[in-house]
């Protein structure tokens, strides 16, 4: 915990603070969440991230952006105090996630696949599935896919709040989606949603390539 | 834009994709996460999407999973009893 002396923020800044830092509460418990993976830890991780925030509130830029840096705050908190106490995440398998293509995966399950609303198996998943397979992913895949896909921020805020240059932000996050696709179709394939790999998909998808090219 | 981290040999095994296709799917992650592209870069991106359907249907395929993890943000609310420990000890500070 931030150390205890009384905070020196004038009456306009703390009331800023309340003002601007405590609307990002929903948005950064999602993310605690999702870091933590359990609400008690969450809870933590938010009170020491608003706490360090506000000791720190008077050298913020005012007119900067307010909720990547309560993010880069919350980061590093979890980093330096959460990570230790946890166990680490359940592995998945890195050695071949480059290679998983999803699309190729639904065409060999269906070769009529194609997107429309109505077709995506992956709905049919239920959320805890999401979260699960999300939770399931190593730490830094983990992050830069919370900190994209749910939270929304670019690869250059990402940098900032991640501490690392924008090229290895777009690898992790590449790896990261890739990671989790693999890992949203075991679970419906586990789930009986789809058979992958079927030989008719499987011979289906050579007689198509054979015939394109 | 440092691309070099997420390049890969197109003749590996089990690459289905032609160089052409992969090239836009990479730039593809960018256009979909809103990210600053060249006119003439989205201008080929979206030629490519027009006339290859696989692209498109690749395109479509991420774009929707995004929006399956947008969704879990809005499921999780701070709890109230947070949201008030924080406004005391912020009052106490």
């Amino acid at each position: 915990m931030a150390d205890a002396s009384p905070v020196e923020l004038t009456d306009v800044d703390k009331q800023r603070f309340r003002d601007e830092a405590i609307p990002l509460l929903d948005s950064l418990y999602a993310a605690a969440l999702r870091m933590t993976r359990n609400p008690a830890d969450a809870e933590d991780l938010i009170q020491e991230t608003m706490l360090r925030a506000y000791r720190a509130f008077d050298r913020f830029e005012q007119g900067t952006n307010i909720r990547a840096w309560l993010f880069r705050i919350m980061t590093n908190a979890y980093i330096n105090t959460y990570r230790k106490r946890q166990r680490e995440p359940v592995k998945v398998p890195q050695d071949d996630v480059e290679e998983f293509d999803l699309y190729q995966e639904l065409k060999n399950h269906d070769p009529q696949f194609s997107i429309t609303p109505e077709t995506i198996v992956l709905d049919s998943l239920f959320e805890a599935d999401i979260l699960t397979a999300i939770d399931e992913l190593p730490e830094q895949f983990r992050l830069a896919v919370v900190l994209s896909d749910i939270e929304g921020f670019t690869y250059a805020e990402m940098a900032e709040i991640m501490g690392v240059p924008m090229g290895t932000v777009m690898s992790r996050l590449h790896r990261g989606r890739k990671a989790l696709q693999k890992r949203l179709w075991h679970l419906a394939s586990e789930k009986g949603i789809v058979k992958p790999g079927n030989k008719a998909g499987d011979d289906a998808r050579r007689r198509a390539e054979a015939g394109e090219q | 834009m440092p691309a070099g981290e997420r390049k890969r040999e197109s003749n590996e095994p089990g690459c289905r994709l032609k160089d052409e296709c992969r090239e836009v799917l990479e730039r593809t992650y960018l256009f979909l996460d809103g990210e600053l592209l060249s006119v003439s870069e989205r201008v080929e991106i979206e030629g490519h999407l027009e006339e290859c359907r696989p692209c498109l249907e690749r395109y479509g395929l991420e774009q929707e999973l995004q929006s399956l993890l947008a969704k879990v943000k809005k499921k999780h609310v701070c709890p109230e009893g947070l949201r008030s420990k924080i406004l005391n000890l912020l009052d106490q500070t």
